[in-house]
């Protein structure tokens, strides 16, 4: 084999769910009857923005080697921290501030500190007292989902201050802003895994971790950096789903954490750590959003979508697998 | 003897009630090449992971450079200038040659203020370095889980060529090499040590050790059983100290 054509391979392999992405539009668009149309395009990348968030924070972890199973939990709390101080109706407090666009900041702040926090707290857990990462997360998973329901009592809180609503509201080239910052946080991140050393070393400590402390490279410190992040990403997508449903429930988000984690395997992430790369992951959740768009165009009842995310799940790890034969014959 | 670079004194290392080390002491010179050897379990690899900051002693002191030395991290033993290169490789497999030749210091240029990787200047300078130990790699691009054991055992090598500092530590490096690229390795060894950087070579192979070392240095049950230059030694004398059956003569048992 010349190196060009294993070159072409390797790019392929490593691209692969972009090609299924595409394939995928490809067929819907000539199967489905009305799927062609620039409205829905815009809609399946509005409709992964939350989904799309919540997976960087996941990726990150699980490509240093670790796991979050929290972040639809941190996601949920905050959005009903950001749901009881800025709503007006409901449990919602209605706190206003002068000049209004200081709820912006400061409601984006309170969601970031909220999951900031027990990304901290999971991250000192994991790394300091080194428990299991899947046992701590799953914990947190349940207490802060618990936490949602203690300071909610169960109800909701409705009507977002418009100031924060105008995020949801206003377009830009066909997409709500609250589209374009998940498009903005996937570049933002996808740059700092592939240009910086830090996301150099969160890819080497998922790959060898003993091998980067022998190296030097401050493992703890960069690990615990990973869990903030998570969970402060965890709390951005909070705050877009705050905005998208102008409040927050006590189910807010039930069952995004596995469609998050659908998208990161989807996407090439490896759960053994150290392999997959962010463009990858948004390419996961586009066709999780481009799939669930075809079933709503098709009538078909909704409970369908579950098992058909499941199956994809499979398909993607038994698709890694796949990948892994060839690329040791390659090699 | 050159002036000694570290200086052990009566390291001990007690896991629980095992005592792994009972109490080394030896020196290594500038530019002096030691072998470290003794049977599986003698402590060696333990010794040398105090050494390189993996573990810390339970008693006893080192001196580096004259100064009392205690690495708590092996980033710290780096900072202190020893390299050490493992027996089981240190190799991040999921990532490039370059990346792993620069694990930890890579070449960075600042953009806006935040550093950015310099892919280019990285990959000359391990291109360079490859190719003047005559190592043989196809892509520096290629991650390193599909090159052969050699090749992998070559890159860590060249990288403490390369970074060299002021003392390294080689735990058996040559475990997985042909007998050209041993060779080769070997010259590095001397290479190395003739700039004035200090050598700890582990090894099994008692040929190796005659080829490369100056001192040789036999443990045996966590104590130093044998401190003989090279010169002055047979290979059936060393391996009677590895086994504990010490002539007399065979050098100075402590």
């Amino acid at each position: 084999m010349t190196l060009r054509t294993r070159q072409a391979l390797e790019f392929a392999l490593d691209n692969l769910v972009w090609f299924m992405l595409v394939f995928v539009l490809v067929v819907f668009s000539i199967f489905i009857p009305n799927y062609f149309q620039l409205g829905i395009f815009a809609n399946i990348i509005e409709a992964s923005s939350v989904l799309g968030v919540m997976s960087i924070g996941l990726a990150l972890v699980i490509i240093a080697g670790h796991m979050d199973l929290s972040v639809e939990s941190v996601a949920a709390l905050s959005a009903m921290a950001v749901g009881i101080l800025f709503c007006s109706s409901g449990i919602g407090l209605g706190v206003q501030l002068h000049p209004e666009w200081l709820m912006v900041p400061v409601s984006l702040l309170l969601a970031l500190t909220v999951g900031g926090l027990i990304g901290a707290f999971n991250g000192f857990l994991v790394v300091r007292v080194k428990m299991s990462a899947f046992i701590i997360t799953l914990a947190s998973y349940i207490w802060v989902r618990g936490l949602v329901l203690v300071i909610s009592g169960g109800r909701s809180a409705q009507d977002l201050a418009p100031a924060i609503r105008w995020f949801g509201i206003q377009r830009l080239i066909g997409l709500p802003l609250t589209a374009w910052i998940a498009i903005a946080c996937f570049v933002v991140f996808s740059l700092i895994m592939a240009k910086t050393p830090f996301g150099r070393h969160l890819v080497m400590i998922g790959g060898n971790e003993t091998a980067t402390f022998r190296a030097g490279i401050r493992v703890n410190r960069n690990l615990i950096i990973a869990f903030v992040l998570a969970g402060a990403i965890a709390g951005l997508a909070g705050w877009l789903l705050a905005i998208r449903t102008s409040g927050a429930t006590a189910n807010l988000g039930v069952g995004l954490l596995f469609n998050a984690f659908a998208a990161v395997v989807i996407g090439g992430v490896s759960l053994k750590g150290g392999v997959g790369t962010l463009p990858g992951v948004y390419a996961g959740v586009l066709l999780l959003s481009a799939i669930n768009t075809a079933i709503n165009l098709m009538g078909l009842p909704a409970n369908f979508t579950q098992v058909i995310h499941g199956l994809l799940v499979l398909a993607a790890v038994l698709l890694d697998a796949f990948k892994q034969t060839i690329r040791q014959r390659l090699a | 003897m050159s002036e000694p670079l570290l200086v052990l004194d009566n390291v001990t290392k007690n896991y629980g009630a095992i005592e792994a080390l009972k109490g080394i002491s030896f020196s290594i010179g500038k530019g002096e090449v030691v072998a470290l050897l003794g049977d599986n379990g003698a402590g060696k690899s333990t010794l040398v992971k105090i050494i390189s900051g993996g573990l810390e002693p339970t008693s006893g002191r080192m001196l580096f450079e004259g100064k009392e030395f205690l690495a708590r991290s092996p980033a710290e033993a780096k900072a202190a200038g020893i390299e050490t290169v493992y027996q089981d490789l240190s190799l991040c497999t999921n990532v490039d040659v370059v990346a792993n030749f620069f694990m930890g210091r890579e070449i960075t240029r600042k953009v806006l203020g935040i550093p950015v990787l310099d892919e280019r200047a990285m990959e000359a300078v391990v291109s360079k370095a490859l190719a003047s130990a005559g190592t043989r790699i196809p892509s520096l691009r290629t991650n390193v889980e599909h090159l052969s054991g050699g090749q992998r055992q070559a890159i860590e090598l060249n990288r403490f060529v390369h970074w060299g500092g002021k003392l390294v530590l080689l735990d058996e490096p040559f475990a997985a090499l042909g007998v050209e690229q041993t060779r080769r390795g070997l010259d590095m060894i001397r290479q190395v040590a003739s700039q004035g950087i200090g050598v700890v070579i582990i090894t099994h192979i008692m040929q190796q050790a005659f080829q490369v070392a100056d001192r040789i240095v036999v443990i045996r049950q966590g104590v130093v059983a044998g401190d003989v230059a090279r010169n002055k030694t047979s290979p059936d004398a060393v391996i009677n100290m590895i086994t504990g059956e010490t002539l007399a003569g065979a050098g100075p048992a402590s």
